[in-house]
């Protein structure tokens, strides 16, 4: 079995719900194997090259893995307990369990820099954004937080997701889709006027551009010294906060869009993954679905990693921490709103882009971060890079 | 006017060397402090010392550092030993044989010394999977000697060159096995040869990353380089962990360095004064 | 060199030449062939394909990758982020890898302990010199911690910086390599005898005028191995890369050559494309080092 491990996952949670779950699937024996860093899809096609594809692999993105029939396909029938049973489909099979779902970005803020700012009410709409990081700025806060340095790329993406959430996949949640198709290109202009958003932030000097040098948890940790007032992260920020609580208050809101709608780019997926090769595929998958369904092993991840089990009537434990339980709010609103989307660039299967374009949008957002493009020159480096890779 | 120079050089000696040294000073000294000094006081000399870094490495859950430690370990020793041997051998079988091949043979080999590990080790991959070799410790081994045995070919076939040819005839004309002189005869003779290329390929294999991250695969588990590549997505903001697991992985080759300096810099200079 | 031992008639013969073959070449030829040879032909083979990791449908597509190679920007900004890379780390540490050499060229214990400093990043794998240039080049790292203490208004960003990343990592290999130069200019210095120095000295020659005339050229086979070593560490530079920036900042803001094929190849899934890319590499290489080798040999002999 592949793991992977973070410093909100770190090697005894695997361990113990490792443990725990086999021993619930009698004949099953798991060896743990770790990935050496967080990016656990380019580390098992490393290994698939080689045949040595593991039996079961966490959150890997089944993105070719599965069209080279490498993965064991989930049935409906072992799929409905599920919320979202065909989320991440694959030419409409699914390869990987649809476990939980994790907003990919949302804004995380230091109450103590809001109040400096003297920002009463945290922005909904994106000129109410504009005018609190121009307060923050001109009380000497740096207004956003950035990453993506190191061999952490993909943390440069999560405030370009913000934007192409509100702008871009509210209206049109088929975008990656009609990418795919040819139907559209990057140039569009909802597209490129969204990317242009981030341009400006970076522009106006809103954004920490130090932070691109920064490894993830680098990142999270500048932030909880008070480096910038916001900070865009997924949902795992939430618990990662409550668990050990900065110096500060944190609060959070939605992406602030141009009407007011909160939305909220949401990846349901993150599951157990099968190899179509393993010993007993039968065995393997009652291992992964036996995973899913362990209350303990849910419980210890979302207290750990912020996700929503998706499990018919899976409940979060009750001592949650309150940021989750604001986060999840804000999900659950969105949810009945209506205003959940894709994730740009995270989104797996027939709905998001080819995995292996992934570094390169990460990469290239670092340049919008960092002001060293703008969003003519990034439609157009995305338009290449896409072409290259057919 | 001398004299002016006299006491410059030495200053100005230490000066630059302290500078070059600055890193590796904040790694050893940052791995002795806690966590909170090396953020506040860098520069500081650690005091009190603390072997809280050190202990974390040496006691992870997973035990990664002694587990890398004996594949690295593993994995450097037997790569060595079958690079000094074969590569003796070839360069002596190549340098003393008249056929005409083995003149191509050797600029083949010494064209070897500047291929870029990046173009071959996708083949490299499917040639030791088609033999049952990939995520395997001989598999990295192997590869190992293929690929840096031009290196050995190279010093050894330079060294061989200047040892005279005759107490070979001697030997061949006692009936001896040409296998048995050549052990008990030729490679006494080759034995700086030998010290230079076990040397280099020791710490060159030993400070391997890409083949070990790629062939030895997560069942095997990983080498130390591989494994502070590891640790660095775990450590990345304790930096004194950090600092103790790089410590630790070059440790053996600093006391090996340490023990046999004069070597190492012998071994270099019989490359590059000929 | 007078008859070798399998030359004396009495040695010959085919079996026992073949058995001495098979004992002492074969072992090392038969790896060196199918894990180097072999991989070489095979890359330089699936570059005009279209393998893909996951496509089990592989055909002949002719001079098709090089083609799309040559069109995309991309390799080359990768091509010249290698240049620029493998320039400077021939020229820098090979200049002051001589200075420091001539400045530590004395016998004694100190000078002996400084030339063991200098030579300590040479045994220390790319990895773990990253790691530690990583945490010096943080934008809270010590480095620039000293910078605002002396002063500076703001720090460079080392390595988020696109125009600038680039060359910390280069200057993080020149550090890196900088001993190995010194080492093998010092045992060049030494090699020069000293009735040489004694006779410019008595023809009334200047500090720098024996420079010129005795130590340059006689420390020729120096220059050509440090040119040679650097050369072909710089064009190979990956794990550096890996850990410092990952390619970045910015779309392969300072991805090398080596970088980008195994970016594509081992870890991505365009095994023809980046096959195509790895032979250009290869071939370009074959042909700086060549070159630089024959140069550097002439002037040796020419001297």
């Amino acid at each position: 079995m592949l793991t992977f491990e973070t410093p909100n996952l770190p090697a005894t949670l695997w361990d113990s719900a490792i443990a725990r779950v086999s021993a619930k699937v009698p004949g099953i024996k798991i060896k743990k194997l770790v990935t050496p860093n967080v990016d656990r899809t380019t580390y098992a096609k490393q290994l698939a090259s080689s045949g040595q594809l593991p039996d079961i692999m966490m959150a890997v993105n089944p993105q070719g893995f599965a069209e080279g029939g490498q993965l064991a396909e989930f049935t409906p029938d072992e799929l409905k307990d599920y919320a979202y049973p065909t989320s991440g489909a694959i030419n409409g099979k699914v390869y990987q369990l649809p476990t939980n779902a994790q907003p990919q970005s949302l804004l995380y803020y230091n109450k103590d820099d809001f109040a400096k700012a003297k920002i009463s009410k945290v922005p909904a709409t994106w000129a109410e954004f504009l005018d609190a990081c121009a307060k923050l700025k001109a009380a000497g806060i740096t207004p956003i937080a950035v990453g993506g340095g190191g061999q952490d790329t993909f943390a440069s993406v999560y405030s370009w997701v913000g934007v192409l959430g509100t702008d871009v996949f509210m209206r049109d949640p088929g975008f990656d889709k009609e990418i795919r198709s040819g139907a559209k290109n990057f140039t569009d202009p909802a597209f490129v006027k969204a990317t242009e958003k981030i341009a400006q932030l970076a522009k106006l000097g809103y954004l920490d551009k130090e932070g691109t040098s920064r490894s993830y948890a680098d990142h999270e940790k500048a932030f909880r010294a008070g480096s910038a007032a916001m900070y865009p992260m997924g949902s795992w920020f939430a618990t990662s906060a409550d668990n050990d609580k900065p110096p500060f208050e944190v609060g959070v809101f939605a992406w602030p869009s141009d009407d007011g709608k909160a939305v909220v780019p949401n990846l349901t997926g993150g599951g157990i993954s099968v190899s179509a090769k393993a010993e007993n595929v039968g065995l393997a998958k009652k291992f992964a679905l036996e995973w899913t369904k362990d209350k303990e092993t849910s419980d210890a991840f979302t207290k750990a990693d912020g996700t929503f089990n998706t499990v018919a009537g899976y409940k979060p434990p009750a001592d949650m921490g309150p940021l989750f339980k604001e986060t999840l709010a804000i999900y659950e609103k969105a949810v009945q709103d209506g205003t959940v989307t894709p994730a740009f660039s995270i989104e797996q299967g027939d709905n998001g882009l080819p995995a292996e374009f992934t570094t390169a949008i990460n990469q290239i957002a670092v340049e919008l971060l960092n002001g060293t493009s703008d969003a003519a020159t990034v439609a157009k480096k995305l338009n290449d890079e896409y072409a290259a890779l057919q | 006017m001398t004299s002016r120079l006299a006491v410059a050089r030495p200053v100005l000696a230490i000066a630059l060397t302290a500078l070059f040294f600055f890193p590796i000073y904040i790694v050893v000294t940052g791995m002795l402090k806690p966590a909170d000094e090396i953020q506040s006081s860098p520069l500081g000399l650690p005091a009190p010392l603390t072997g809280e870094n050190l202990g974390a490495v040496f006691g992870r859950e997973d035990g990664l550092y002694w587990s890398s430690l004996l594949n690295s370990v593993q994995i450097t020793v037997l790569s060595v030993l079958l690079l000094t041997l074969s590569s003796a051998m070839l360069a002596h079988y190549l340098v003393r044989s008249k056929a005409r091949w083995t003149k191509p043979a050797m600029l083949m080999l010494l064209s070897g010394l500047m291929i870029p590990p990046a173009v071959i080790l996708q083949p490299v991959t499917q040639v030791l999977d088609a033999v049952g070799l990939m995520n395997t410790l001989p598999g990295v081994v192997l590869s190992n000697v293929a690929y840096y045995l031009p290196f050995g070919v190279f010093v050894f076939a330079g060294f061989i060159g200047t040892v005279p040819v005759d107490i070979e005839e001697a030997a061949s004309l006692d009936g001896a096995s040409r296998l048995r002189m050549f052990w008990q005869v030729v490679f006494p003779t080759l034995r700086p040869a030998a010290a230079s290329v076990m040397i280099f390929l020791g710490v060159w294999v030993w400070n391997d990353f890409l083949s070990p991250l790629v062939i030895l695969g997560p069942e095997s588990g990983t080498t130390v380089t591989v494994g502070v590549y590891r640790s660095v997505g775990e450590y990345s903001t304790n930096f004194g962990t950090l600092y103790a697991f790089s410590f630790l992985a070059s440790l053996p080759v600093l006391l090996f360095f340490v023990a046999l300096q004069k070597q190492f810099v012998a071994g270099l200079t019989a490359g590059s004064v000929k | 060199m007078p008859g070798s031992p399998r030359h004396h008639p009495l040695q010959g013969g085919r079996l026992r030449r073949a058995r001495e073959f098979s004992g002492f070449a074969l072992p090392g030829l038969f790896l060196y062939g199918v894990l180097v040879l072999v991989p070489i032909v095979w890359t330089i083979v699936l570059g005009f394909t279209d393998q893909t990791r996951f496509d089990p449908q592989t055909s002949w597509v002719g001079l098709k990758q090089f083609g799309r190679l040559f069109q995309d920007e991309q390799f080359w900004l990768v091509l010249r982020n290698t240049f620029v890379v493998t320039l400077i780390v021939v020229i820098v540490p090979n200049v002051l890898g001589l200075a420091i050499a001539l400045l530590l060229n004395r016998e004694s214990l100190l000078y002996r302990l400084l030339r063991s400093v200098f030579f300590t990043p040479v045994i220390l794998s790319g990895i773990v010199v990253s790691v530690i240039w990583q945490s010096l080049l943080r934008p809270d790292g010590v480095l620039n911690a000293i910078l605002v203490d002396l002063g500076v208004d703001s720090a460079p960003r080392w390595l988020s910086d696109p125009g600038l990343a680039l060359y910390s990592i280069s200057g993080i290999l020149c550090w890196q390599m900088l001993g190995f130069c010194v080492v093998v200019y010092l045992a060049g210095l030494n090699s020069v005898p000293k009735e040489l120095y004694e006779a410019a000295l008595m023809d009334g020659a200047g500090r720098l005028r024996r420079f010129r005339s005795v130590t340059w050229p006689m420390i020729a086979a120096s220059v050509t191995i440090n040119t040679v070593m650097l050369l072909i560490s710089g064009f190979k530079v990956y794990e550096h890369i890996l850990v410092l920036t990952n390619g970045g900042p910015g779309r392969n803001a300072t991805a090398s050559i080596a970088f980008d094929v195994i970016e594509k190849g081992v870890r991505g899934d365009r095994i023809g494309f980046s096959a195509a890319e790895a032979t250009i590499m290869l071939a370009i290489i074959v042909a700086i080092t060549g070159v630089v080798l024959r140069l550097l040999q002439r002037r040796e002999v020419h001297l």
